[in-house]
């Protein structure tokens, strides 16, 4: 088979403006997410909760390392029958609607705003403006299969497998480009940190359980069937032999 | 390890990582972090880029920490400037109120933010800073039980109850909140050893003999243990029969000789080898008599 050569006007006008397209579009979401970004608040309520669950479940795991008067002090303040912690709180369901709350409403339609559009508008303009170029070569014979991955949009079965079509190049700077990211916008120095400069510290934000009354039910059985088994019972006779 | 590393540090480039390396890590080096400042950083701060807003709250901190508020204010003013609705700022207008001890005009600040934000963590503790600070320990100390209230999980938090309780001779209390911190880090030989000192304290010399023997299988360096284990069986040893009364017995051996090999490793020195050796004895007679 003859080999190919592409014009020299791709690599300027298809291969290396996908490139900085991506990389751009990559930019400009990054940015405008912090803009649009707003502080979270964390409820008082949901953060000893969570908190509440979180130590919970430490006693679970690791009372055995404590004294059994202490493991049962413990468990006996979240699982008492009358006026243990999980018992005696009562949380309304908050399973939220998110039809029904406008803020949450808000947020999601941010979130697939900022990664929906793009993708959407840029990768449909992409393929309409750069429809059908082959735009660059893997150094290396690859197999059949890759065809689909490598030449979208170039249906042409005799083609060699190793040759990239432009909408595959695309998609290759998408999803390659993070690191470049990591680079250019920096862990360390650049934009995440100004961020959490502006939007103060919400050290706390953890993630919560969508139903909470659910999940103290479901810790205060764990905890309440949990049996003390002490660890450290008879650690002497490891050292007296 | 940062004296080698100072020493290295030739420019700007150098001394911003430094500082960033200290920031990351949580190391204070305060008088550093200040001359590192004024030589290198201060000059050509700009050319930090946006990290330099990090820079300016970190030098802040470290001029609070040595008291030169002239720098202090430098940095406030530039943050200021920036940040001019930030809670974060407010906070470090506060915390310089701290340090030339308004605690009335602090607390105000802190209420007002906490007003925004009720769950702010870095706040609720600048708070209970103040409080210590004015030495009112008992609100304190209830302050401190509210936040943990709050924040069950805190691990620094339930350190400092328990370091309080500890000032305030309060045993029971101050173990309880070892436990917590045990069961956060069942596999820190310290808390061990510290809820051993505190179960020997309270004169529950069978808890504190296990604690100290897990601490010292933890970490059988930790030098405070083999003490502990040692005392502790001394106690334990004249007070019990038979069987655990030999094991008691081949404990104390066990630890003195650790003891025994560990000063031989460290230090040779005659002297030294004869007050401990006077120590040993004294312990073994003081558990005969009683």
């Amino acid at each position: 088979m003859a080999e190919l050569l592409l014009d020299s006007k791709i690599r300027f006008w298809v291969f290396l403006p996908l490139m900085a397209i991506t990389f751009l579009v990559g930019i400009i979401k990054h940015y405008l997410f912090i803009f649009m970004s707003n502080d979270k608040t964390v409820d008082k309520q949901q953060l000893t909760d969570s908190q509440a669950l979180l130590r919970s479940r430490l006693i679970r795991e690791n009372g055995k390392y404590l004294p059994k008067e202490s493991f049962l002090m413990r468990k006996n303040y979240f699982t008492n029958e009358d006026s243990g912690f999980f018992v005696k709180q009562k949380r309304q369901s908050t399973v939220k609607n998110p039809m029904s709350d406008p803020k949450a409403m808000t947020e999601m339609l941010k979130g697939n705003f900022l990664n929906m559009i793009p993708m959407v508008v840029i990768g449909g303009w992409i393929n309409w403006a750069y429809a059908g170029f082959l735009c660059t070569k893997v150094p290396f014979p690859l197999t059949f299969r890759f065809k689909p991955m490598l030449q979208k949009d170039v249906n042409l079965v005799s083609l060699d497998a190793s040759w990239v079509s432009s909408a595959s190049w695309y998609i290759i700077n998408l999803f390659g480009l993070r690191s470049m990211y990591n680079l250019v916008l920096g862990e360390n120095n650049a934009a995440d940190q100004t961020k959490a400069m502006q939007d103060q510290m919400s050290g706390a934000a953890l993630s919560m359980p969508d139903d909470i009354s659910k999940a103290f039910k479901a810790e205060n059985e764990s905890l309440t069937i949990t049996e003390h088994k002490w660890l450290l019972k008879g650690i002497e006779q490891s050292f007296l032999n | 390890m940062s004296t080698t590393n100072l020493e290295k540090i030739k420019n700007w480039n150098d001394a911003g990582s430094q500082l960033r390396t200290w920031r990351d890590d949580n190391v204070r080096m305060s008088k550093e972090t200040l001359d590192l400042w004024s030589t290198y950083i201060a000059p050509s701060i700009n050319r930090l880029g946006d990290e330099k807003w990090l820079v300016y709250e970190q030098v802040f901190l470290a001029a609070l920490d040595c008291q030169n508020l002239t720098i202090a204010e430098d940095c406030l003013a530039a943050l200021k400037a920036q940040f001019s609705s930030s809670k974060r700022v407010k906070k470090l207008f506060a915390m310089k109120y701290e340090a030339i001890e308004d605690y009335q005009k602090a607390l105000d600040i802190y209420d007002s933010i906490l007003e925004e934000d009720e769950t702010n963590a870095h706040v609720l503790k600048r708070k209970l800073a103040c409080l210590k600070a004015q030495n009112r320990i008992n609100e304190y100390v209830k302050e401190l039980n509210e936040y943990l209230k709050l924040f069950q999980a805190d691990h620094e938090a339930w350190l400092e109850l328990c370091d309080v309780y500890l000032s305030e001779m309060d045993f029971a209390k101050a173990a309880f909140c070892l436990e917590e911190l045990i069961l956060m880090y069942p596999h820190n030989h310290v808390y061990q050893q510290r809820y051993a000192d505190i179960k020997y304290t309270q004169g529950q010399y069978d808890l504190a003999k296990t604690y100290y023997l897990y601490s010292l299988k933890l970490n059988p360096k930790n030098v405070r243990s083999l003490y502990g284990l040692l005392l502790t069986t001394a106690n334990l040893k004249s007070s019990q029969k038979s069987k655990e009364g030999a094991d008691n017995s081949k404990l104390n051996l066990w630890a003195r000789e650790e003891l025994d090999k560990k000063y031989k490793e460290v230090d040779s020195d005659r002297n030294l080898m004869n007050s401990v050796n006077d120590m040993f004895q004294y312990l073994a007679i003081g558990k005969a008599e009683k």
